[in-house]
C-alpha cells in the first residue's frame, strides 16, 4: 500500500505530510529469545561459581591463619552457653575424658585444645564450633550402641577442629556471602536472585562436605589407632540411613546438593579407609559406661503410655 | 524442590504467553497502522498554514507490564550489561500502540494532522515485574469551524472543511 499523502502549507511553503508504515525489526535486536536466555543462564551460573570458589577458598585459607588462641578468646570473650550440662555432670565427664583419650590418635597440636558440652536435649545431632567447642546432644548419645560408635562421631567433630573447619566455614561463608549479595543485589529481580543464590549455595556444598569426607577419613584413622579396628565407624551413618525417610531424588541430585556426602558413601569411604588402614572393619565392642547410660535414661522424658 | 518446579512453570508460562501476547500484538498493530497512516502524525512544531485549524491536545497512553520471562532474563543482563533486548520488542509495541490511541482520540475530533507530536515514558512500581507507561501527545489540527479562522493575510479559509482530510496519495 502506498503511504498517505497530504501536501499542506506551512507558512510560504507547500509541504507533504506523510506517515509510513513503521519498518519492522529496527528496534529489537535479532537473536531467538531463548537463545539468549540459555548463554545468560549460563553466564551467570559460571560467574557464581566461580566467585564463591574463590571466595571460600580466600575466605576460608584467610580465616585458618587466625591462630586458634585468637579464636578460644574471641569465643571466651562472646561467653556463649553451650549445652545445659555442668562440668560435673556423669555425661559430661565421660565424653570429656573419651574427647581427651582420642585426641593423641588425632594428632591435635599443643597449642589447640577441645571443650565438650553436653545438652540433654532430645536433638540428633552434634557438632564442632569456634573455638574448640564440641557439642553433644542427648538424642545422639542415646543411639549409639557403644563407644566405638560414639568415639567415631566425637574423633570426628574433634578433626573439624583440627582442621580449624569451623573458623574457615565462617570465613568463606562470610566472604562468599558477601560477594554473592552484591551479585544477586545487581540483578534486582527476585527470580533471578533467588536463582543465582541457589547457585552459590551449591557450590558452597560442595567445599562442606569435602570438609566432612576429611573429618570422616582423620576419625576413622583415629579409631583405628585407638582400638585396632573399625567396630563402630559406620553405625552413626547405618543409625541416620535407618531413621531417614526414604528420598524421592534421584541420588544424584542427593549427592550433588547434600551438605554432607550420603550416609551410603561414608559409609563405602570407611570400608575403603579399613582396607587401606589395613584395620578389621569389625572387633569386640567396647561397651558405653553404665553410670553414662544410666544417667542417659535418666534424663529421657517417660514413655507416654499408649 | 517445588519451588523449582514452580520457578521453571513460572519461566514456561511466561514466556509462552509473552511471545503468543507480542505476535498478537504485532499483527494488531500493523493492521490498525494501515488505517491510521491516513492521519500524518508530525513531530514538526511548526503546524500547517494552509487555512485555519482549531488546535486541541491529544494524547493517547498505554501501560506494559513485563512477563516472568522477559523480568528474568533482564535480572541477568543487569549483571552482564549490554541491550535489554528482552524490553526493545515490548517498549516498540507500546510506542506504536500509544500514536495510535492518540491518533484515533485526533481521529474522534476531526483532525487532519497532529503536529508537534512527543513521547514520554514513566516507570510504574508494580511489584517485582517492572511495567511502564508510554504517552504519546500532540497538538490535532481540526479544520477550523466558522469565526475561529485564524487573522491575517496567510490564512486560506476554506469553506469545505473535509479538503483537510488526508487522502491516499
Amino acid at each position: 500500500m502506498p503511504p498517505y499523502r497530504s501536501a499542506a502549507e506551512q507558512g510560504d511553503r507547500t509541504v507533504d505530510y506523510e506517515n509510513r508504515q513503521p519498518a519492522e525489526g529496527i528496534n529489537v535486536t535479532a537473536g531467538h529469545p531463548l537463545r539468549r536466555f540459555a548463554v545468560l543462564v549460563g553466564a551467570a551460573a559460571l560467574l557464581v561459581v566461580v566467585l564463591v570458589v574463590i571466595t571460600r577458598f580466600a575466605g576460608g585459607a584467610a580465616a585458618r591463619l587466625v591462630p586458634f588462641s585468637v579464636e578460644q578468646r574471641v569465643m571466651r570473650s562472646l561467653d556463649i552457653p553451650f549445652g545445659d550440662a555442668p562440668l560435673d555432670d556423669p555425661v559430661r565427664v565421660y565424653l570429656d575424658e573419651l574427647a581427651q583419650r582420642l585426641v593423641p590418635s588425632l594428632g591435635l597440636p599443643a597449642d589447640m585444645s577441645v571443650i565438650v558440652h553436653y545438652d540433654s536435649a532430645d536433638t540428633f545431632n552434634a557438632f564442632a564450633t569456634l573455638g574448640g567447642n564440641l557439642l553433644f546432644y542427648r538424642g545422639l548419645l542415646e543411639r549409639m550402641p557403644d563407644e566405638n560408635a560414639l568415639a567415631m562421631v566425637m574423633a570426628h567433630e574433634i578433626a573439624h577442629v583440627l582442621h580449624r573447619d569451623p573458623a574457615a566455614g565462617l570465613g568463606g561463608g562470610v566472604a562468599s556471602a558477601l560477594v554473592l549479595a552484591a551479585v544477586t543485589g545487581s540483578v534486582g529481580t527476585g527470580a533471578a536472585t533467588d536463582g543465582l543464590s541457589r547457585t552459590g549455595l551449591l557450590t558452597s556444598v560442595q567445599f562442606t562436605r569435602r570438609m566432612e569426607r576429611q573429618a570422616d577419613r582423620v576419625a576413622s584413622a583415629a579409631l583405628a589407632e585407638r582400638y585396632g579396628h573399625l567396630h563402630g565407624a559406620a553405625t552413626l551413618f547405618e543409625v541416620i540411613q535407618a531413621q531417614r525417610l526414604p528420598s524421592r531424588r534421584p541420588v544424584w541430585l542427593e549427592r550433588f546438593t547434600a551438605t554432607h556426602p550420603l550416609d551410603a558413601d561414608r559409609i563405602r569411604a570407611i570400608e575403603a579407609h579399613a582396607q587401606e588402614l589395613g584395620v578389621p572393619l569389625d572387633g569386640p565392642a567396647t561397651p558405653l559406661p553404665a553410670e553414662v547410660v544410666a544417667a542417659l535414661r535418666a534424663a529421657a522424658p517417660a514413655a507416654e503410655p499408649d | 524442590m517445588y519451588q523449582i518446579y514452580l520457578f521453571v512453570a513460572l519461566l514456561v508460562v511466561g514466556y509462552g504467553f509473552g511471545q503468543l501476547a507480542e505476535r498478537r500484538h504485532l499483527k494488531s498493530l500493523i493492521e490498525r497502522e494501515k488505517v491510521a497512516n491516513a492521519l500524518p502524525a508530525i513531530a514538526s512544531r511548526f503546524p500547517a498554514t494552509d487555512r485555519a485549524y482549531d488546535q486541541q491536545l491529544v494524547s493517547g497512553s498505554v501501560v506494559i507490564a513485563s512477563d516472568y520471562f522477559k523480568t528474568f532474563v533482564s535480572g541477568l543482563i543487569n549483571l552482564f550489561g549490554g541491550r535489554v533486548t528482552p524490553f526493545e520488542s515490548l517498549i516498540d509495541r507500546a510506542r506504536r500502540e500509544a500514536l495510535l490511541r492518540m491518533k484515533a482520540d485526533a481521529q474522534r475530533r476531526g483532525a487532519g494532522y497532529v503536529f508537534n507530536v512527543k513521547y514520554e515514558t514513566s516507570r510504574i512500581g508494580a511489584g517485582r515485574v517492572p511495567a511502564m507507561e508510554v504517552l504519546a501527545y500532540g497538538t490535532a489540527l481540526v479544520p477550523g469551524t466558522a469565526g475561529r479562522d485564524l487573522p491575517g493575510e496567510a490564512v486560506h479559509a476554506s469553506a469545505d472543511a473535509d479538503a483537510a482530510v488526508p487522502v491516499s496519495g
